[in-house]
């Protein structure tokens, strides 16, 4: 969706930041957004001054929606890996060039065998 | 008395957010269909402390629950991107079953959320619920079928469906993701925006995931 959505907006990204926290996402205020996850998802004693950083670039609203999005994928991803959900065959093929380039082989632990 | 989460003045947090909180933790403290509402917030309590980074209690053993509950709400809070299946059928075999294994995936799951969201705006996390009384209701999705996830599921293999063995889980999951991201029916608007453009919500979602280890 990333990809998808900054293709039919018209934004500029780098797809590498998103693996790699050392590359400019070229997004606005995309390396704010960038520090704010990582700090939180560490519960970094940093928090606040990541948070400070998010709102002066991009606004308070912004900053909160952030946190929104953040949380919503803390509940995902344990729904995803609680419950081995697998990436469609259809998605993977897509995604294959992006897949191999971030290297995202190595996050995927569902074996795609039914819950017996 | 169900305390929610604290008030997020001054930050401009939308009231939809605030009453997904508030909701999400009334929905922890009721009985689920497999659980209690006491050992609904015994399992809630585990999570935070796993999540929070504590030593693991013995709340879900004390409201008895079988060890693979405290152990499922430890796991799935702290380091859910280890997870694999034979560790799945371990836990459900311990006493548990899918039915009660999905229940504290969608507890966990919403309560680490809720704490990383106050967390992250420097809030206070709300304290733990009072249970209500009851007993858990029992339901299932009987045409629930095995499929190609670890769980089964009704209908297709879907992550909006991943919950869906407990139909009351599967539903708060879709309640508490519109307001907090976007909800199913927007999702296919690439150009959809809320404070943040859609790339700009994608890329924390996507960092987030990596962040996480989550392939998905």
């Amino acid at each position: 969706m990333l990809s998808s959505s900054a293709s039919a907006t018209g934004t500029p990204v780098n797809l590498a930041a998103v693996t790699d926290p050392g590359v400019d996402p070229l997004i606005p205020g995309g390396a704010a957004l960038a520090g704010f996850v990582e700090v939180v998802l560490r519960q970094s004693p940093t928090r606040a001054a990541a948070a400070a950083e998010v709102a002066a670039r991009l606004g308070a609203p912004a900053l909160v929606n952030a946190a929104a999005v953040i949380a919503n994928f803390q509940m995902m991803n344990r729904v995803a890996d609680g419950t081995g959900m697998p990436v469609g065959r259809g998605s993977r093929i897509r995604n294959a060039e992006l897949i191999a380039r971030l290297g995202l082989e190595r996050f995927d632990h569902s074996d795609g065998t039914p819950a017996r | 008395m169900t305390s929610p989460p604290s008030a997020p003045d001054p930050l401009p947090v939308p009231a939809e957010i605030v009453a997904n909180l508030r909701s999400a933790w009334e929905e922890v403290a009721a009985p689920g269909a497999s659980f209690t509402g006491e050992q609904r917030v015994a399992i809630t309590a585990e999570a935070r402390r796993a999540w929070s980074g504590e030593a693991a209690g013995s709340a879900p053993e004390d409201a008895g629950l079988p060890p693979a509950a405290g152990e499922a709400a430890r796991r799935l809070a702290a380091s859910p991107h280890g997870i694999r299946r034979p560790w799945v059928e371990d836990i459900v075999g311990g006493g548990l079953g899918y039915a009660g294994y999905v229940e504290i995936v969608g507890i966990v799951s919403r309560v680490v959320a809720s704490d990383t969201f106050t967390d992250a705006l420097g809030l206070a996390g709300a304290p733990l619920p009072d249970p209500r009384p009851g007993p858990p209701s029992g339901e299932i999705a009987a045409v629930a079928r095995p499929g190609q996830a670890w769980v089964p599921m009704v209908g297709a293999t879907s992550i909006t469906q991943a919950l869906s063995l407990v139909p009351a889980e599967n539903a708060a999951l879709e309640r508490y993701h519109g307001p907090m991201y976007l909800a199913f029916e927007e999702m296919a608007d690439p150009a959809i925006s809320r404070a943040l453009t859609r790339p700009q919500m994608e890329f924390v979602a996507a960092r987030t995931s990596a962040v996480n280890e989550c392939f998905y």
